[in-house]
């Protein structure tokens, strides 16, 4: 049945491993052949079958000109009302400075926005300097960056959106799906959000944030706070991205986050491959993380059911752990940018790069994998630390230079507590190369 | 027997391969009626406002319209610009040192976008648009003007639109004209519509008019409308296409202050990203210097810095600039084209850094 050529073309793969005279050794070497074919071609099929595909049947119509008209003519206090249908835009859709404006669609999957064949801007929708936005009832898709981003914005509801990139998930499809930055007063509820290849639901610089009730599954990051304060995150199920929830801060904006509340919510199978564009920080989050809080103070965790996240069920890390996850092969930059780099985060002086105040308590955690996914070095230093007994809940354990007070004992603004049942938690000393290791310790019972 | 196992999931592996990118979209034409959008924004044609004498397209000012040009313009896909400031009789504009002039209400900017015959291949120059920038009580309007096939006025278009220009050398464009919500995209100063490109630093030169070369701000001063002009230290921006008016350094910063800064500076819309680019910024980490993106989704194209110094290629704000991809490209709006001079300034600055 097989044609013999194509059998030499195939052992031609493996003749960098010559054959020799003894049978043993031979034997081997077949065996070796043998194993190396059969793990190819698992990693082949693992890899067609593991990239979700989302292929919904579109019948597009244009309606650019007279939708977009609306958008710029809309009275204050008015609504947008949008037909059912699928329909088709080249430019962003655009609402600047208007108050109290409704944009009502006939349902989810009903009313399509999609920006597929998208020429100008870089979002769907754009929302800037409004105040009251209420968006509910639609389906936006294939924005060329981000599908809607919202910002300079006094109050802002997304009710029941869908937010998706159609075909296979990859690096090409858009950054963040609904993205609002730089807002007070956000509510994103009972959406359903997919494909992004940063965040699917991205808030950012923002103030009083309210996300619950969604379903965010496919993204990079599914739920990310960054920046961000007085947040709360509950009823969420987050899945099938590459991380579930993170709580970020990152240096160099125009604010700091702080009091970030996560509960109630069900992470589980966040394994999916990491298909952001490097140079993004989530592009340095292992496959198969639950969740991660960086360098932000007065976050609670609690109630949430994280499970089968094959690597890490939560870290709390320094944002110096993630810039050297993310950070260049040495050689690759030169002495005197890495310096700059430094100086430039130690001219940010508003930044803290320390977790604090953390309190992690009452959680469920179950794992389906003795084993982390391998795409991460992150996740190879965890087997070789820990083999197949690896910690649930992880703190990097980079302490600020403030962490002791003068007494020695550790200063409040920097204390991390874990109280939870029946879990393997680990202090990884990762500022000293995992020397002062510590699994269970029990400096992390304690309460806030 | 380990060849069968290859040779059993050829068809699965084949059955990876993406096809997505090369399905043909399609969809039902929008029919649209101009007529339908009766603004009541401005004037519905150019010419009602009474700018220019004489044959429209000559755009010949009128009384107390006087043009102006910049020390370094906006690229806008090789599109010649004239224009104009129309003040009210009396009225006073106030100097100011950073941001642009003080303009009295009643002004307008007015704006014009054209292509030269020799510009362009198998097409004739035209006048393509108008722009307005028009101070009322409550603050600055954009209004964009399409000019018809006939060159004889220019017809209000809230919601813009596109046309192709063939550029001699470059692929085909389709050109765009904005609608007003994207002007006030790049026109925006905490949060409202504002000009962004008469400033004094960018108005400090000298202009060739009707036969007679002058200072544009003296001559402001002069005709009695500009107040509070000093006597001396008037900042002057360099002019990047003009290698003897400033440093390397003076024209790249120039570059980006006129074709980044008016969204990424603190009070601009970009002001979310950390990266501010105003000439007068000496704050490294803020002009790019290896400064890690925040939002830069595909933007970032696998690299991890803005600038690395030495090295263009390795540099996020080289690539957006060479890029015409819309969520990559930078600026975000405004271009078809990438603009080749203004990488090689940029490259070139980013080279000799060390």
């Amino acid at each position: 049945m097989i044609p013999v050529k194509k059998k030499s073309e195939v052992t031609f793969l493996f003749n960098f491993i010559p054959f020799n005279d003894n049978p043993m050794i031979n034997l081997l070497k077949k065996l070796t052949i043998l194993t190396c074919q059969i793990m190819l071609v698992t990693i082949l099929l693992v890899s067609c079958d593991s990239t979700p595909r989302y292929e919904p049947t579109r019948d597009y119509k244009s309606i650019e000109k007279a939708l977009m008209t609306e958008f710029l003519l809309a009275k204050d206090s008015s609504v947008i009302e949008l037909d059912g249908g699928h329909f088709i835009f080249k430019n962003s859709l655009i609402l600047d400075s208007k108050k109290h404006i409704t944009i009502r669609g006939k349902g989810m999957d009903k009313t399509v926005l999609s920006f597929i064949l998208q020429e100008e801007g870089a979002e769907g929708i754009r929302i800037a300097n409004c105040e009251n936005i209420v968006l509910e009832d639609f389906t936006v898709e294939d924005a060329a960056g981000d599908n809607i981003k919202v910002t300079d914005t006094k109050g802002i509801t997304f009710r029941r959106i869908k937010s998706a990139w159609t075909g296979e998930i990859s690096e090409e499809n858009g950054a963040y799906a609904l993205y609002p930055v730089i807002c007070t007063d956000v509510l994103i509820e009972e959406c359903e959000v997919m494909g992004a290849s940063d965040a699917g639901v991205y808030v950012g610089q923002s103030e009083n944030v309210i996300i619950r009730n969604n379903k965010v599954y496919w993204n990079v990051a599914g739920i990310e706070s960054e920046n961000s304060e007085n947040v709360e995150i509950y009823g969420n199920k987050s899945y099938n991205n590459t991380g579930g929830i993170l709580v970020f801060d990152l240096p160099g904006l125009t604010r700091n986050g702080r009091n970030v509340k996560v509960y109630n919510n069900e992470v589980y199978d966040n394994n999916l491959f990491n298909f952001a564009p490097k140079g993004n920080i989530v592009a340095s989050v292992p496959p198969g993380t639950g969740m991660i809080i960086m360098a932000t103070r007065d976050v609670e965790v609690y109630n949430n059911k994280i499970s089968g996240n094959n690597t890490l069920s939560m870290g709390i890390v320094s944002y110096e752990l993630m810039a050297a996850l993310s950070e260049e092969p040495e050689g690759e930059t030169s002495t005197s940018s890495a310096k700059q780099v430094e100086e430039n985060h130690r001219v940010d002086e508003q930044y803290n790069p320390y977790p604090g105040k953390v309190y992690v308590h009452d959680n469920e955690y179950s794992d389906y994998s003795l084993i982390p996914n391998l795409d991460s070095d992150f996740a190879k230093l965890f087997v070789l630390k820990f083999g197949m007994d690896k910690p649930h809940v992880i703190w990097d354990g980079i302490q600020s230079p403030d962490y002791l007070l003068a007494g020695g004992e550790v200063n409040p603004d920097y204390r991390i507590c874990v109280q939870e049942d029946g879990i393997k938690t680990a202090i990884l000393d990762a500022a000293n190369m995992f020397e002062g290791l510590e699994t269970n310790p029990t400096s992390l019972n304690c309460s806030l | 027997m380990k060849v069968r196992i290859l040779w059993l999931f050829i068809p699965l592996l084949l059955g990876c391969e993406k096809t997505d990118r090369e399905k043909k979209i399609t969809y039902e034409e929008e029919l649209y009626d101009e007529s339908v959008v009766t603004a009541s924004l401005g004037f519905g044609l150019l010419s009602e406002y009474g700018f220019f004498e004489g044959e429209l397209r000559n755009l010949d000012p009128a009384k107390n319209v006087f043009p102006y040009e910049l020390n370094s313009p906006l690229f806008s896909d090789y599109a010649l610009k004239r224009r104009f400031i129309s003040l009210p009789e009396g009225s006073e504009v106030q100097y100011h040192p950073t941001e642009a002039l003080d303009f009295p209400v009643g002004t307008t900017l007015i704006k014009n976008f054209y292509y030269d015959d020799d510009q362009l291949t198998g097409q004739k120059g035209r006048i393509i648009e108008t722009r307005l920038l028009i101070r009322k009580e409550d603050g600055w309007q954009a209004l964009p003007y399409v000019w018809n096939e006939e060159q004889t006025d220019a017809k209000l278009e809230i919601t813009g639109g596109n046309q192709e220009v063939l550029l001699k050398g470059k692929k085909p464009i389709n050109y765009l004209i904005p609608n007003v919500a994207q002007c006030k995209s790049c026109h925006e100063l905490n949060g409202k519509i504002a000009p962004i490109g008469p400033t004094a630093r960018q108005l400090n030169r000298d202009l060739e008019f009707s036969g007679k070369t002058y200072n544009q701000l003296t001559n402001l001063a002069e005709a009695g409308f500009l107040k509070g002009l000093p006597s001396s230290g008037i900042p002057r921006l360099a002019r990047y296409e003009h290698p003897e008016s400033g440093t390397l350094d003076e024209r790249a910063r120039a570059y980006l202050e006129v074709n980044c800064a008016h969204c990424h500076r603190l009070e601009g819309p970009a002001k979310n990203s950390g990266l501010y680019l105003l000439a007068s910024n000496d704050h490294s980490e803020q002009v790019g210097i290896m400064k890690s993106p925040v939002a830069a989704g595909k933007g970032s194209g696998n690299l991890k810095y803005d600038i690395v110094p030495g090295a263009p290629d390795k540099s996020i704000l080289v690539r957006r600039m060479n890029s015409i991809q819309p969520e990559v490209m930078m600026p975000e709006l405004g271009r078809k084209l990438i603009h080749t001079e203004g990488v090689k300034l940029i490259r070139e600055w980013i080279e000799g850094m060390n």
